[in-house]
């Protein structure tokens, strides 16, 4: 009774946070998002209706929903490839440095995001490193066009979410139980054998957190895609964002952020029933 | 954005603690796993302040717009009581809210001279900003400078205080088109301050004859190397005005065909964007939308840019100076606003910002290379061209926002 009663005390902030950091904000955008605006742009409450999703499902919109889940998926996808290697190289060879290594991978911190993003413009643009390197070597001699891409934006979300990937699979395979694998080997599993049946299956859910914590704000984000993109990289983010901002019209805002945040959810929720039947096999 | 990485928690709890039941996996090994779980969530506020960082700040700073619920529409009725003439004994202290350089140097030395005021001087570098800080009555500031466009939703809110004109007898140094602007008949809220164009800017290392009009940015030569403004107005009033439609236009015929224009446009653009300066500089736009007065910037970096007001005409953007409703200072307000109306005053601030004010009477005092410059001071013919901007009402605003998020949304 004592331990639950503690266990009760020691969720009491969690749970606190999250209504009041995630639940209250949801309920505001919810009711907000049934209400609507007046000539000032001042949000009115008297008549709650629907108008505003039936005006979001314009398929107008549609293409920019598209968008950002083509590059969530995208940007995941490329942070685990790239994520899981470093998490098991640390892990299995870094030793005593092993904390300093994840100190490097949270560096990118230090600076501010948006900074980051703007020093990617210039590394990607036509007068840029990357430009300036090709045409030196002489493998080219106009410029590649990289920044306002698909693949500018893929590669900026890419590295911004990196180290979201990297610390759960880290974690998960550095929690591993060795002997496990030293079994298998004993049992003349091969190392890839090994590594496919045991080590990968046993990292399952620090890769599922991981690709959780990149597709989700990947979803959202739309600095990179404003400030990577070009004309034909529009999400809907940004649409959003446009709504509040130049169009002072909360409601509509907040009412396709709201199909937003709904899309995420189901998408989350399919995303880790596939991979609970994968490595459960349920 | 916070909020989405709430719901995805428990999620994974569920799949882990189902995975562990399954696996028969021990109460150590549980304990490790738990580990694991507590690692995501330490992390998961990293990720939120992370991702919604830039993100959250945006609307949050855009609150007094959508916001001022709690204004009482009497509030633009407070009038300051004014004494007509002589002029009233003004109060000793005046607390002004401005941008970052855009005050000649000696305009509040001057006005300290003249008048027993003590000026406190404050100073902004992001109008948002500073529209959130100045509320709906200025919070405190006497004298501001909201952009012209936003004039008419401060006047409706009451967050402005009607002008006592005859405080104001510098008014008659105001060039014509000044003195009954669209977004403040009579100047009765506002007095204009600077004002700039929208235009057309081009690398002349790239674009090697001399375009004159906006059709320069449908030039299939420049090729994924077009820029336009990430500015629905602007860019949709540039589209509008090559047509020979108004700005503002309210027939959506009109408006239709200047986003069959854009839509023509689209597959030749590198990008829509108002960060023009980089874009310019870094080689990536070779002809481009940009704010007149982002030139001088572009220039620092790239001197091979040149700016042009499009034949077909062009928008005007302008400044105001205004008092707001909350002022205990009103008398010292409007002296200082009158004291911005001088020609010598206004001369002072162009020749230090480089845009033209609209005082006719400053033009004397303006550095001759300001006013041979025709990007900043065109020739009456275009001078003539150029509109403003005005708010639209929602229903007609939502004309122009839907068909622009379509066309953007649009392959």
């Amino acid at each position: 009774m004592l331990n639950r009663a503690r266990g009760t005390i020691v969720v009491v902030p969690a749970v606190a946070w999250l209504a009041v950091f995630f639940l209250l904000p949801l309920a505001f955008i919810l009711v907000v998002s049934l209400g609507s605006r007046d000539e000032l742009g001042r949000i009115v409450l008297d008549r709650l209706s629907l108008d505003n999703y039936r005006r979001a499902l314009d398929p107008d919109y549609l293409p920019t929903l598209v968008n950002a889940l083509r590059y969530a998926a995208l940007a995941t996808i490329a942070s685990l490839l790239i994520g899981y290697p470093i998490a098991f190289w640390i892990s299995r060879y870094g030793g005593h440095r092993k904390i300093l290594l994840l100190l490097l991978v949270m560096l990118p911190f230090w600076t501010s995001w948006l900074i980051r993003t703007y020093a990617w413009m210039i590394i990607l643009r036509d007068n840029g490193v990357v430009n300036a390197f090709l045409q030196a070597v002489g493998l080219t001699s106009e410029p590649i066009i990289l920044l306002n891409t698909d693949f500018a934006v893929v590669l900026g979300m890419t590295y911004g979410f990196l180290p979201f990937a990297i610390l759960p699979i880290f974690i998960a395979i550095d929690r591993l139980d060795h002997n496990l694998v030293a079994a298998a080997r004993d049992l003349y599993a091969s190392g890839r054998a090994a590594f496919l049946h045991v080590t990968l299956p046993l990292s399952m859910p620090g890769v599922i957190a991981a690709a959780l914590l990149v597709f989700i704000p990947a979803m959202g984000d739309f600095v990179t895609p404003d400030l990577l993109g070009g004309a034909q990289q529009t999400t809907i983010a940004k649409v959003i964002q446009e709504r509040f901002l130049d169009g002072r019209d909360w409601p509509f805002g907040s009412a396709l952020g709201f199909i937003l945040i709904a899309v995420t959810m189901v998408g989350t929720l399919i995303a880790l029933r596939n991979v609970r039947r994968e490595v459960v096999g349920e | 954005m916070t909020d989405r990485h709430g719901p995805t928690r428990p999620d994974v709890e569920a799949a882990l603690e189902r995975y562990l039941a399954e696996q028969h996996i021990s109460r150590r090994e549980l304990l490790e796993r738990i580990s694991v779980l507590g690692a995501v969530v330490a992390l998961a506020p990293i990720v939120a302040a992370c991702s919604s960082g830039p993100a959250s700040a945006a609307p949050s700073a855009a609150l007094p717009s959508a916001a001022p619920t709690a204004v009482p529409s009497t509030a633009a009725v407070a009038t300051p009581t004014p004494q007509p003439t002589p002029v009233p004994t003004p109060e000793s202290e005046l607390v002004v809210y401005n941008w970052l350089d855009y005050l000649g140097e000696d305009v509040i030395p001057s006005f300290e001279e003249k008048y027993p005021v003590k000026v406190k001087y404050e100073l902004f570098d992001d109008i948002e900003v500073a529209y959130a800080k100045l509320g709906q009555d200025g919070s405190g500031y006497d004298v501001s400078f909201p952009i012209s466009v936003d004039v008419p939703r401060f006047r409706e809110a009451g967050t402005l205080l009607k002008l006592e004109q005859s405080l104001l007898p510098n008014l008659v140094n105001l060039g014509a088109q000044w003195t009954d602007p669209g977004y403040d008949p009579g100047n009765a809220y506002s007095v204009p301050y600077m004002w700039w164009t929208t235009g057309v800017a081009y690398d002349t290392t790239k674009v090697t004859d001399t375009p004159t009009s906006s059709t320069a940015l449908w030039d299939e030569r420049y090729k994924g190397h077009i820029a336009m403004m990430d500015d629905y107005r602007e860019t949709i009033g540039l589209a509008l005005i090559q047509l020979g439609h108004p700005a503002n236009t309210s027939d959506l015929t009109q408006l239709d065909a200047a986003i069959a224009l854009l839509k023509q446009q689209k597959p030749l653009l590198r990008t829509y964007s108002n960060d023009t300066i980089s874009t310019m500089v870094g080689g990536d736009v070779w002809i481009g939308m940009i704010w007149g007065s982002d030139l001088w910037q572009i220039n620092e970096e790239n001197e091979n840019v040149v700016y042009y007001i499009p034949e077909e005409g062009g928008v005007r953007g302008s400044d105001t100076a205004a008092i707001y409703s909350g002022t205990k200072h009103p008398v010292a307000a409007h002296l200082f606003l009158n004291h911005l109306l001088d020609a010598k005053v206004s001369a002072a601030n162009t020749n230090l910002i480089g845009y033209m004010g609209p005082n006719e009477a400053a033009k004397e005092f303006i550095d001759a290379s300001i006013l041979a410059d025709p990007a900043v001071n065109p020739d009456k013919a275009i001078l003539d061209k150029l509109e403003e901007l005005l708010d639209l009402p929602n229903a007609l605003n939502d004309e122009y926002l839907t068909r622009w998020q379509s066309l953007k949304a649009g392959g």
